[in-house]
């Protein structure tokens, strides 16, 4: 890609960016929620037909205004939102298109056969037949890439691939982005996991609002120094822990069950505690936290606050007694994407501001205005569309909307996923702001860094159990992901790939 | 993508996403109403309609969209929800004029509250059922329509029934005939003052009370409103009664006009109420648009209604004109909503 640059009315995305990527490499893209990257990779992916600058795939200038002819040119993408038909089966999915067939028939068999051999490469051993919906996530996303590599693709385009796979899913998926690499594809991954970019990468691209910043080679630059070109400031300490003082028992929870996620659940938090909960994905984590928010009932069990039950069963009824619930569904479960910033911060509380049926916006606006603030969020225009904002942004958004509601007890479930680390920042520092004024927080994460550098405390969950708990000073990246994974803390090793697609 | 420090960059995107419900906003949908009048008006200069600008007919069309005007308004509130509409209305109109008729014997007081019970009746089902089942809300309303008119011509074995021959008395039919012909100055129909009140009231509703805030983020996002505590199952019910409650009004008001209880006095009523919330800037998607925008999406109809019929075209042209008119709109509509969900990548 030669000086590309892309234009939406009244901001350039992307700003005369040069970018190249070469056969067997896999070249990194990093940069803030809002940089350009994904407006870059569209381009790529021929979802403009406007913008300018120059795309060369394979020494030939390629012109890329529809997306048949980038998947034509050998581009293909992979989105972080899946773009698989739920309820049809795997081979409809992986030959999408290009089903074979007999005369006017479908070939059943071949179709069958060529989808094993798809599955095959990346890994997977799995019924072709079996519908999208009863595969797990992680073997979603690796039809995902069997689909793309289907059409044969000379460019690979991830966008970040691992935000939903747990720890062992991202060394399977690694061991594939490994396979690929040695066959001769060129591979652009995009993250925000820098240590992944280490581990996988052999050239790494900064880009910030909009512009290249720098391309390097990964193996002569450091962590440090790509994160103060992302940020454009200097990121020292990024964790600088300040004393808290912990007070008395706020929330016990004693055996609690949802039969099928979780049993005998046994835990007490404390004022002014950060309590992280560290699980693979599927431990039974965010089924506790709908458990503990009145989403979800319990089977069996207690949960008390201040010493007593927690009464009624909605959420309306544990939030009105200090039990807020942030999730980690942003998009559809967070916020309402349609409507503005003030909105939705003051959509956990309308009933607090209403008296007599009567709601009140002037008496949230102090409150919605302070939050804009001590959040940073940008634009600090209340009336601002939530879906215009970026990524990180629409996070912030979501905390404050908690934030707001004024929570004894705040259970976070991925707070920063998928954010910049100039997003994330700002959310932990808040979060510790929140602990020291005597919230209990509850922090449930899968960024391990994230859970050792807030928590003071933090309960391993394994197979729906409370299996350990470590206090912070026997907190490390290691030991979390250690006790996580059981007694096998070991990375699985790479499988060899049976077949390849001729 | 928003990027930091760029000014400027909010008044370009308010502009864009807004070119759409800037024509169709709430100035918007008045200035098109306006425009449809001067049309009327060049037609008669044209000779092609006699008498569009007579104070007769122009009352004519005030009262065609005070009609209207009060089943929009009240199923403003399910569009609103993110419920689309209420396909209900025409067997709720037809119905508790029924209900109404029969129960003038018991007096007048009596038969208003009976039909009204009867209508809010099928408010609360048809909200429940949507609200709690998570039904498809026009399929279960479209039922609900054809087994409501199934019930009438059942109990009154294919009938219309007259007031007057329901052994009430005179008194009682003469009020319940003017319903519709109460003009206050000799010029303001009482549904037009309904209208005027629903308005006001529904407008308040929408925008200042906490049921109104839960409604906008219950349309907005059913998943989100919920995740935030909201009982989103009663705002929803409580958005159906609303829209049946105005039905009931309207129907009562139009077998007053008939004269007549017959199961066939709403139809059309769903369709253009409908035509008018679209048109009136809400968005079919839910949680977006105003009651002020409603009504003058009614008087749109209301017109171009009257104009059609004053050029002798038919009735079934003009719902094709209608449709037409309709799918015209919710394309626009949907247009700029996608515009919008593109600006959230």
């Amino acid at each position: 890609m030669r000086h590309v640059s892309k234009r939406f009315p009244g901001t350039i995305a992307v700003d005369d960016v040069s970018f190249e990527v070469r056969a067997g490499e896999v070249h990194a893209l990093v940069g803030e929620n809002g940089a350009g990257k994904s407006t870059l990779m569209k381009m790529l992916a021929g979802s403009f037909d406007d913008y300018t600058g120059e795309i060369v795939v394979g020494g030939q200038l390629a012109l890329l205004h529809s997306p048949t002819l980038a998947k034509r040119h050998g581009i293909g993408m992979i989105y972080q939102e899946l773009s698989l038909a739920r309820p049809i089966s795997i081979t409809e999915n992986l030959l999408a298109g290009r089903l074979p067939r007999r005369g006017p028939f479908l070939d059943k068999g071949r179709a069958r056969t060529q989808a094993k051999e798809l599955l095959a490469s990346v890994g997977l051993d799995l019924d072709p037949n079996l519908p999208i919906e009863d595969i797990s996530q992680h073997e979603a996303q690796l039809v995902e890439i069997a689909k793309v590599l289907g059409n044969k693709p000379t460019i690979l385009v991830m966008d970040e691939p691992t935000s939903a796979l747990s720890h062992e899913e991202v060394e399977r998926l690694f061991c594939i982005i490994g396979d690929l690499k040695s066959r001769g594809i060129a591979i652009v991954y995009i993250s925000h996991h820098l240590p992944e970019i280490f581990r996988i990468a052999d050239r790494v691209t900064v880009m910030r609002d909009g512009k290249k910043i720098a391309t390097t080679p990964v193996a002569v630059a450091s962590r440090e120094e790509i994160v103060q070109m992302m940020v454009g400031r200097s990121v020292k300490e990024f964790y600088r822990r300040e004393e808290r003082s912990i007070g008395d028992v706020r929330l016990r929870v004693r055996g609690l069950s949802r039969f099928g996620f979780f049993h005998e659940v046994h835990f007490e938090a404390r004022r002014g505690e950060i309590l992280g909960i560290c699980g693979l994905s599927g431990a039974g984590r965010t089924e506790l936290a709908k458990v503990l928010t009145g989403l979800d009932r319990a089977d069996e069990g207690t949960i008390e606050l201040d010493g007593k039950p927690v009464r009624g069963s909605t959420m309306a009824n544990f939030l009105e007694q200090g039990i807020s619930y942030l999730t980690e569904d942003r998009k559809t479960e967070g916020l309402a994407v349609r409507l503005p910033l003030d909105d939705n911060v003051l959509s956990a509380i309308v009933d607090r501001l209403s008296s007599v049926g009567i709601f009140s916006k002037a008496r949230g606006k102090p409150r919605v205005d302070r939050l804009i603030g001590e959040l940073a969020i940008y634009p600090p225009d209340p009336s601002r569309t939530v879906g215009n904002l970026s990524g990180g942004n629409q996070q912030k958004v979501l905390l404050a909307k908690w934030l707001a509601s004024e929570p004894k007890v705040l259970i976070l479930d991925e707070p920063t996923r998928g954010v910049d680390i100039g997003a994330k920042m700002t959310i932990h520092a808040s979060i510790e702001k929140l602990a020291r004024e005597g919230c209990t927080v509850l922090l449930i994460s899968s960024d391990l860094p994230e859970l050792v550098g807030l928590c003071d405390r933090v309960m391993i969950m394994r197979k729906g159990h409370f299996i350990r708990e470590m206090q912070y000073s026997e907190c490390s990246e290691e030991s979390l992901l250690l006790a996580a994974n059981g007694d096998t803390g070991r990375p699985a090793a790479c499988p060899d790939p049976q077949g390849r697609p001729s | 993508m928003s990027e930091p420090s760029r000014p400027g960059t909010a008044d370009a995107r308010a502009l864009r996403t807004g070119s759409f419900s800037s024509i169709f906003n709430t100035v918007g949908v008045y200035a098109i109403a306006i425009l449809f009048l001067a049309l009327g008006a060049l037609l008669q200069a044209t000779g092609a309609i006699g008498n569009f600008l007579s104070p007769k007919n122009l009352l004519n069309i005030v009262d065609a969209a005070a009609l209207v005007g009060i089943v929009a308004v009240g199923m403003a509130f399910v569009t609103y929800s993110g419920n689309f509409a209420d396909m209900s209305v025409p067997t709720t109109m037809g119905f508790t004029g029924y209900i109404c008729i029969e129960l003038l014997r018991f007096g007048f007081v009596p038969a208003l509250l009976g039909s009204l019970a009867v209508g809010l009746l099928i408010g609360v089902l048809n909200g429940f059922v949507v609200g709690k089942f998570k039904a498809n809300p026009i399929i279960w309303t479209l039922a609900v329509n054809y087994v409501t008119m199934g019930v009438i011509r059942l109990v009154w074995v294919n009938k219309q029934i007259y007031p007057d021959m329901r052994g009430s008395s005179d008194a009682v039919v003469a009020l319940f005939d003017s319903i519709y012909r109460l003009r206050f100055f000799n010029l303001i129909g009482l549904p037009l003052v309904i209208l005027a009140v629903l308005v006001v009231m529904g407008q308040f509703v929408l925008t200042k009370t906490s049921f109104g805030i839960k409604l906008k983020l219950t349309g907005s996002s059913l998943r989100a409103a919920k995740l935030s505590g909201i009982a989103v199952e009663r705002t929803i019910v409580l958005s159906f009664v609303i829209a049946a409650f105005t039905a009931t009004i309207a129907g009562l008001a139009i077998t007053s006009l008939a004269r007549v209880g017959a199961w066939y006095n709403g139809a059309g009523y769903d369709f253009k109420a409908v035509t008018a919330i679209v048109i009136g800037g809400m968005t079919l998607a839910g949680g977006r648009g105003t009651i002020l925008g409603v009504l003058g999406g009614s008087l749109i109809i209301a017109i171009l209604n009257n104009i059609l019929t004053l050029i002798g075209i038919n009735t079934f042209s003009q719902d094709m004109i209608r449709g037409a008119i309709f799918i015209i709109v919710v394309g626009m509509n949907a247009l700029s909503l996608r515009n919008l969900g593109r600006d959230d990548a």
